[in-house]
């Protein structure tokens, strides 16, 4: 049982599903589809299910509680899925204009994070400005209620809210500012989970094959599977690099955001653990030992 | 289809070219593909080493600092963005890894850009520390997937070797089976073709005129064949006359032999066959000691018959009388003409007792079975003298010479007799 977030974000899970690419290894999977990474790390952190999909951020935010998890496997990258959506009206130009304004994020996320390190680029902080926490699919509820005037969804709320709010809004252009990946995740693994992941693994990595070699299938399954129009697909498509792989980058983001988390105070945790002891590289390195990069 | 030796050489020849073309196009192809491998590999390494300047630059240096030139950093990201820019053909795989690292570059110079746009002035020591380890972060992200391409190449560059190796292997040795088959096939057509020519000619030699039947048709082959095929035809038939030829030739000798030896009117032997044939049983009889008896037969008035009935009524008279003489000797007897109206009957292994038998029996029968003429019944009787071999004799002359007397006695004696030589101390 997966946990999978909705978002187009989790292509290689749904692609490998309707290719069949798990029933070639060997587990059965079932989904359990959740809206955002936060609440797929809580079933799995409650045993509801095996494994979940959660962005580094989530990880980052996580690893602070010294929650008994693993990280697997990063499947997916973009560096451009948490956008900032500002009040059209409100005139913010630059990050800068942010200072004192009300801004909506989802607490302990990608979205948050973002933020923190937009304001930071302008030498801000949380502290300048007014947070509101929403679930991620009400913050642009927030938005309409004017509760807030700028608010920092993730995929496809960003899109849904452009779609809903057409020349109300001004979407930033904030490409390449923040890379965010997901990730396989579980509760710390014993041998049997390692060998689950590996199964799990194994159908996303023909899977990958799949999406790099039928690009234009894959997206229609996505469509179906999301009930997407071609139009969000396209609007995201481009942002989205479908990989494997378990790497120091992954551990240095999950770190630095972590440390960043601790010194701005958006967690009541004052220690930062050691990233080392989330990242499992077992059931990786029995399916793609060359996409491992990490310190053993 | 019938076709030409020369065109099967030049259809060989032609194979063996577009073999020997399509193993330097694999072996070219092979190394082509070898070399992208190995290009795909410096390019990773190269990718990898130039990050890793970067970050080593990034580190060192306090980016936030007044005095901070960002040259360095611009000549190394250019190249890099170059770099990138430059990559070889990848794979599907690659390629996905190939974009992520252009995606992170963007990001990288991106955030570069804002950090370095206002030094982060107004930013506490927690805010630069963070953002440079976004920075760091962002690099080390480039360079884990400079080492992801890195490692994916380098298990290219082996399966690509293994993979070009089993080509050339395969066409190699597609190549050299099929090329020994066509020239297996080629010499095999030759010897055999060559060997039924061959054998062909030795069999014409020993006379048996066979055509040559072709197992493998070529144009060259079956013009021979047909030209030795003519050629044997005509010979065949000229030989088949010349068989003929002999055996007519045979035949008429035969007859010539048999006419030389024969009496034309009688149809007995002459006398050179009388000679021939009673030197014969001389020589065997004083060889052999055996006896050896002789008849010597004259017909008595013969010339009264003729001059009464004439020439023609003698004539068949001397038929008659060789008829009644040839039923009346054995088998192993020899009846010839002497001359005239005289005979002689050559009995060898008889003696005396024997001759007078037989020469008893002639009489007997010749008297009767007289010939018919102009309704009377004319009866002719024989004067007859037998000697027998004896030690006296030396030839076979003197022993026609003792039937002739003894012959001769008889007629004295009165004729249609016999008498007997005296012939003393006989073996």
């Amino acid at each position: 049982m997966i946990a999978v977030s909705k978002t187009p974000l989790s292509t290689p899970f749904y692609v490998a599903k309707a290719i069949g690419a798990f029933d070639e290894t060997c587990v059965s999977v079932k989904f359990d589809e959740v809206v955002g990474g936060q609440r797929a790390f809580a079933k799995v952190m409650s045993g509801e299910v095996d494994f979940g999909t959660s962005s580094d951020s989530v990880i980052a935010f996580q690893s602070l509680a010294n929650k008994a998890f693993v990280t697997h496997a990063m499947f997916v990258q973009s560096d451009n899925d948490v956008k900032l959506i500002t009040r059209a009206s409100a005139k913010i130009n630059s990050t800068m204009d942010l200072k004192g304004k009300e801004i909506g994020v989802t607490h302990g996320t990608a979205s948050e994070y973002f933020l923190s390190t937009l304001l930071a680029l302008e030498g801000l902080t949380t502290e300048d400005v007014e947070l509101y926490h929403y679930k991620p699919e009400q913050l642009v509820n927030g938005f309409i209620n004017k509760d807030i005037d700028a608010f920092l969804p993730w995929e496809p709320f960003g899109f849904q809210s452009a779609q809903l709010l057409n020349g109300q809004i001004e979407i930033h252009k904030t490409k390449g500012l923040n890379t965010l990946s997901f990730n396989l995740i579980s509760v710390t693994a014993d041998n049997l989970l390692v060998e689950k992941a590996k199964c799990v693994i194994q159908g996303l990595s023909i899977a990958m094959d799949y999406i790099a070699s039928h690009p234009k299938e894959s997206k229609q399954i996505v469509m179906d599977e999301l009930k997407l129009t071609a139009e969000f697909i396209d609007w995201v498509w481009s942002d989205y690099i479908f990989k494997l792989g378990l790497n120091q980058s992954l551990m240095l983001s999950v770190e630095s955001q972590a440390i960043w988390a601790v010194a701005t105070q958006m967690t009541k945790f004052k220690e930062v653990p050691n990233i080392e002891h989330f990242i499992d590289s077992r059931a990786m390195l029995q399916v793609m030992p060359n996409a491992v990069n990490i310190p053993q | 289809m019938n076709i030409s030796l020369l065109q099967r050489i030049f259809f060989f020849t032609l194979g063996c070219c577009f073999l020997f073309i399509l193993l330097l196009g694999s072996v070219i192809w092979s190394s082509q593909a070898i070399e992208l491998a190995f290009s795909r590999n410096n390019y990773a390494q190269q990718l990898t080493n130039q990050t890793n300047t970067l970050k080593q630059l990034v580190a060192n240096d306090n980016i936030y600092g007044n005095n901070y030139s960002i040259n360095d950093w611009q000549t190394l990201e250019v190249k890099l963005t170059a770099l990138l820019k430059s990559s070889p053909k990848l794979t599907e795989q690659q390629q996905t890894i190939q974009n992520s690292l252009q995606n992170q570059n963007e990001s990288l110079k991106s955030l570069f850009i804002l950090i370095n746009k206002n030094k982060l002035k107004n930013a506490s020591e927690i805010i630069k520390k963070h953002l440079k380890a976004k920075l760091m972060t962002q690099l080390e992200a480039i360079r884990s997937d400079a080492l992801h391409l890195s490692a994916i190449a380098q298990k290219d560059i082996y399966n690509t070797i293994k993979k070009q190796a089993l080509l050339i292997i395969s066409v190699s040795a597609v190549s050299i089976l099929a090329l020994l088959f066509g020239s297996f096939t080629l010499t095999s057509i030759v010897r055999k073709s060559l060997n039924e020519v061959k054998n062909a000619f030795e069999k014409n030699h020993c006379g048996d005129y066979q055509n040559i039947q072709l197992s493998h048709h070529s144009q060259e082959f079956d013009s021979i064949a047909d030209a030795f095929n003519t050629m044997n035809k005509k010979l065949s038939e000229s030989t088949i006359s010349l068989t003929e030829m002999k055996k007519i030739v045979d035949e008429r000798t035969h007859v010539l032999e048999q006419l030389s030896k024969t009496d034309p009117l009688t149809k007995v032997a002459n006398r050179r066959a009388l000679f021939e044939r009673a030197n014969m049983e001389f020589s065997r009889a004083m060889r052999s000691k055996n006896k050896l008896t002789l008849l010597l037969l004259d017909c008595d008035f013969f010339k009264n018959v003729n001059d009464e009935f004439g020439h023609l009524f003698g004539d068949e008279l001397l038929i008659h009388i060789c008829n009644i003489c040839g039923q009346e000797i054995r088998d192993i007897d020899f009846l010839a003409r002497y001359g005239g109206e005289e005979f002689i009957i050559v009995l060898p292994n008889c003696d005396i007792a024997g001759g007078i038998e037989t020469a008893n029996r002639i009489q007997n029968s010749l008297a009767r079975h007289c010939v018919a003429i102009e309704g009377k019944k004319v009866c002719v009787t024989l004067s007859i003298g037998i000697s027998m071999l004896s030690e006296r004799h030396q030839n076979l002359d003197q022993l026609i010479n003792d039937a002739d007397r003894a012959m001769y006695l008889a007629k004295e004696n009165g004729r249609n007799r016999i008498e007997v030589l005296p012939a003393l101390n006989l073996h």
